[in-house]
């Protein structure tokens, strides 16, 4: 069933090992995991999966926060989250799962490091005048945010579904992907690297019909100018297209070409989107 | 005429806020504040574009109080320190506390659930007219507030002022 208005919180879990910030990597075996969480969390509400993934230790759910009209949004294998007022007006609240198989230390540095990442990047976002939602208040004790509610949005990955279910305007979906393609090219312009980008992150405000994006859950991102960087950044969401939408390769294709031709600096990003697809698991490197 | 809000995530408080034109009195206002006999956050209205921004000013204030990592001294100072995009105390004071030349006053009283404010008692005290937080945005000096927040003319196409002022008060010290 489709999932009308959510901020899917699809983080991706990097395993430890791989370096809190994510920067560039040789292997590109992040991305595996990342996608494979997209797809369990994709059109379906709750992590069930990832809870049987991670049910070795036993993961105590932060509590909910006392919001008025608080409902829980999604389970993900970083944060639940929630919708609800806060401060009378309607809100997001991410509250990080910790997880219990970590040292504590590390644990809490890490929670902090997302957390302020996301709050940093969300600002930056906006001073560039790159649609994400407003932080309405960090905590740093709980490491949980409160950030704007898009009301009566749509995920792109949600409007996707919906528009090639009903079979017709497929041209629209074309515009959609060069106006994503645009979005993004300003954002790596801005040396913001998403982190995580899937169709789930990326919503629609109402009325659908005029494009206009917003983009969210910046708990991965980090500033990075490497072409490196963006272009893993393009790959990830390359793949989660691909996983997750079937027949979309010209839609992608206009993304890259939206891209490239908003961003002054996309040759060596594409180059390296290259680079990266050639290196891709279950790719054949030999010679 | 005032308005009160609960702070969700500390429902043992509720922020109140009162709004003065036509003050006289603003530097003897000034004054009971410092001392305490005023226990209030007195703020200049024109630097406030809605309640919404107060809140979020009260509700980072009381959540630093209650674990003890307030910048300031008073829960009143900070209120109007986290109002401030700026790390310099003084200087938030300065911008967005009261000068005794001004005329027009934002009150903000944060109060423990059960405790009963009197807020007659605090209204008297000033020598001006209690309006409704409504004429709120006619006080506004917006020019002034895009300049101390520094807001950038690609955030004006993708949020409101509001927007833009709140993210980086929330923000502020996560850079």
């Amino acid at each position: 069933p489709v999932m009308a208005a959510a901020q899917a919180e699809a983080g991706g879990e990097r395993s430890v090992m791989a370096g809190p910030a994510g920067p560039a990597m040789d292997d590109v075996g992040p991305v595996g995991p990342a996608v494979g969480e997209l797809r369990a969390a994709g059109p379906a509400v709750g992590d069930s999966d990832g809870a049987a993934g991670a049910a070795m230790v036993a993961e105590e759910p932060p509590a909910p926060p006392p919001l008025p009209g608080l409902r829980l949004v999604q389970q993900g294998a970083e944060a639940h989250v929630y919708r609800g007022l806060f401060l009378g007006r309607a809100a997001v609240a991410k509250l990080r799962v910790p997880k219990r198989y970590r040292h504590p230390a590390l644990e809490e540095r890490l929670s902090r490091r997302r957390m302020a990442q996301e709050a940093r990047s969300l600002l930056r976002c906006r001073r560039a005048g790159i649609p994400a939602p407003v932080v309405y208040f960090v905590d740093y004790v709980t490491n949980s945010i409160f950030l704007e509610d898009i009301v009566d949005s749509i995920t792109v990955q949600d409007h996707i579904y919906s528009v090639q279910k009903s079979g017709n305007d497929a041209s629209g979906l074309q515009k959609l992907a060069e106006k994503m393609g645009e979005l993004l090219a300003r954002m790596h312009d801005e040396d913001i690297i998403h982190g995580d980008l899937t169709t789930a992150n990326l919503l629609l405000r109402p009325p659908t019909e005029k494009l206009d994006l917003v983009l969210i859950d910046f708990g991965l991102s980090f500033i990075s100018g490497l072409p490196e960087d963006k272009g893993v950044d393009l790959y990830v969401l390359e793949k989660a297209f691909i996983s997750t939408h079937p027949d979309t390769e010209t839609m992608f294709q206009a993304l890259l070409k939206a891209y490239a031709a908003t961003s002054k600096k996309s040759g060596p990003v594409i180059k390296k989107l290259d680079e990266v697809r050639l290196r891709g698991r279950k790719r054949s490197m030999i010679g | 005429m005032e308005r009160t809000h609960r702070l969700e995530l500390f429902p043992d408080r509720s922020v109140t806020l009162l709004l003065f034109q036509h003050v006289k009195n603003a530097a003897a206002l000034r004054k009971k504040a410092m001392e305490g006999s005023i226990d209030g956050a007195l703020i200049n209205p024109t630097m406030i574009i809605d309640p919404f921004q107060i809140l979020v000013a009260a509700n980072k204030a009381v959540h630093l109080q209650k674990i003890g990592k307030m910048k300031t001294r008073t829960l009143n100072a900070e209120i109007i320190f986290s109002l401030s995009p700026s790390n310099n105390i003084s200087d938030a004071f300065k911008k967005f506390g009261i000068s005794d030349s001004d005329t027009s006053v934002l009150i903000v009283l944060v109060v423990d659930g059960d405790k009963t404010v009197n807020l007659a008692d605090i209204a008297s005290q000033v020598e001006g007219q209690q309006v409704s937080l409504d004429e709120l945005p006619q006080l506004t000096d917006t020019a002034k507030v895009k300049k101390m927040y520094k807001v950038t003319p690609q955030e004006e196409k993708i949020g409101t002022l509001l927007d833009s002022v709140v993210c980086r008060m929330s923000t502020k010290d996560v850079l």
